[in-house]
């Protein structure tokens, strides 16, 4: 059974791949390294992981606005990310969507989406569907 | 968001990538911030110019956008960059970091902004009162909204070269008279001595107030330098982008939520600014840019000094106040400062020319610097400032 997610469209385009939550919000500049796409932001729950190719979910995000052409220069250099899920989406994060051309969506409860989780992004209707559950562990 | 037919055949690309591209940026934001439509400004003011705080992220979109011959619809300039044109920095850093440097500089200047290359436009083109502006200094932009009448938002980098593009910004914020509206009442029960007072007071706001509007009652005979470094610091420590400073509280303010500033509060937040004692490396005045009126007062107080031989002394202001600045200019150098364009101590490679302490009459540099440049820092007066700079 397939869940979906409404949230509102801001950035159109249709986009599937693996989830990659975080609770915390991020800075572009200075938290992901712009030449591979791994998180470096101290403190951050997701120091150290890629956010290559993933469909990135994350609360928003914060810190200077250089952050959006990082953006651009992920998308550039095949290291960003397909798509991006925010709670509350602010300017940094949406100008950096709209440049890099990554579908984007927001005002979506991303509790409700795990790592690993398979998802379709589709930015011009703002919806997150789920297609596959993260297997468990057990 | 309602666009009109040009607008519209903007936004579906009719005249190119880099139009385009701009269109979608206002267009997106309007419709996050939920503006109705466009409405065009008088002027755009870009940040993100210095290599040393950019990095190489910005270079190839600047590329692509400035290689489509795309222009500025508006009178446009720029922030200060991390190297100045009469060289003081260019032996400071390597080959490549100046290529770079000269390159974000170069396509700005492509794409038809004025390299002015300040964070004090304004001093070189005053925006009429009323009018509608797309700046993304921070420190100007609640200069501008506060000191001189002109509405803008804190636009960030992109979004002011998306506005420099198409002449237009998108409808919210602090372009609607509804949202400048003073909601708290800052009431300041000790004198402010001089300018380092202002910021000091602008660093504790800006933390206190998150984004409120605020009236500021008990300010005396504020000079122009004083409401600088006091928007200058709001911006720094806070998202305040509009205040209303006053003597005595006008009568629709009496009602308002109130937030008293007394002494204590003042010098606490004035001493937390400064993270060291020691005798300082360099000592720098002119965050944001001097006005002609604070290169004299520099000018005045170091008339006949020296200097110490293990200090820099910095004055910068821009190419447009130096212009009119020879006699003054002349002053500071016979004594042995430097009279700097183009670039600040925060946005240049400080530690490259050996700083290691500095000391500054602003607050917002000494908010910055030990974070952004890895030195520390000491706030103090101007008059502190040159009696440290100088022999006695």
């Amino acid at each position: 059974m397939d869940l979906e997610l409404k949230g509102r469209p801001l950035v159109s385009g249709i986009k599937s791949g693996t989830a990659l939550v975080s609770k915390k919000p991020l800075s572009f500049l200075g938290g992901v390294d712009p030449e591979t796409g791994l998180v470096t932001e101290k403190n951050h729950d997701l120091l150290g992981k890629s956010i290559k190719d993933v469909v990135f979910c994350f609360p928003h995000g914060h810190g200077s606005t250089v952050g959006s052409y990082v953006l651009y220069s992920l998308a550039k250099k095949n290291v960003g990310p397909k798509a991006i899920v925010n709670e509350t989406a602010d300017p940094v994060v949406v100008v950096g969507a709209v440049i890099a051309d990554v579908p984007m969506v927001d005002k979506i409860d991303i509790s409700q989406i795990r790592t690993g989780d398979t998802v379709e992004v589709d930015g011009g209707k703002g919806t997150v569907k789920i297609l596959e559950r993260k297997k468990a562990c057990t | 968001m309602h666009l009109t037919a040009e607008e519209e055949k903007i936004y579906e690309g009719e005249q190119g990538w880099a139009y385009q591209t701009a269109m979608k940026i206002l267009v997106k934001l309007g419709d996050l911030f939920d503006a109705e439509k466009l409405i065009p400004i008088e002027s755009a003011h870009v940040s993100g110019v210095s290599y040393k705080t950019l990095g190489d992220a910005p270079i190839e979109f600047l590329e692509s956008l400035a290689e489509t011959g795309a222009k500025a619809k508006v009178a446009s300039t720029v922030n200060p960059s991390g190297l100045d044109y009469e060289g003081i920095m260019r032996s400071a850093v390597p080959e490549t970091v100046k290529e770079k440097q000269e390159k974000i500089v170069e396509l700005y200047k492509n794409m038809g902004l004025k390299p002015v290359l300040t964070c004090t436009p304004y001093y070189a083109s005053k925006p009429k009162q009323g009018s509608h502006l797309a700046w993304a200094e921070s420190s100007a932009v609640v200069y501008a909204n506060s000191v001189l009448g002109s509405w803008t938002n804190r636009e960030g980098g992109p979004s002011a070269l998306a506005s420099a593009l198409i002449g237009k910004t998108p409808n919210h914020g602090l372009h609607k008279p509804e949202n400048r509206e003073p909601n708290v009442l800052v009431k300041v029960e000790t004198d402010l001595k001089n300018e380092v007072w202002y910021g000091a007071l602008g660093i504790f706001l800006g933390k206190n107030l998150m984004d409120k509007v605020p009236v500021i009652e008990g300010l005396r005979y504020p000079k122009e330098a004083d409401l600088k470094q006091l928007s200058a610091a709001l911006a720094s420590s806070g998202m305040t982008s509009v205040f209303y400073p006053c003597s005595r509280c006008p009568k629709k303010a009496e009602n308002l939520e109130r937030l008293a500033v007394d002494g204590q509060i003042l010098k606490k937040a004035f001493e937390d600014l400064s993270t060291c004692s020691e005798e300082p490396d360099m000592v720098f005045v002119g965050c944001p840019h001097c006005s002609l009126n604070e290169v004299r007062n520099v000018a005045r107080l170091v008339q006949g000094r020296k200097v110490k031989e293990n200090v820099m002394f910095w004055v910068c202001s821009s190419r447009h106040v130096k212009a009119k600045a020879a006699r003054h200019i002349q002053t500071i150098e016979a004594a042995g400062g430097k009279v700097v364009s183009d670039i600040c101590a925060v946005v240049t490679w400080l530690k490259e020319l050996g700083v290691d302490t500095l000391m500054t009459n602003s607050a917002k540099t000494a908010f910055y610097a030990p974070t952004m440049n890895k030195v520390k820092v000491r706030l103090a007066t101007l008059k502190q400032c040159v009696e440290t700079a100088c022999h006695k």
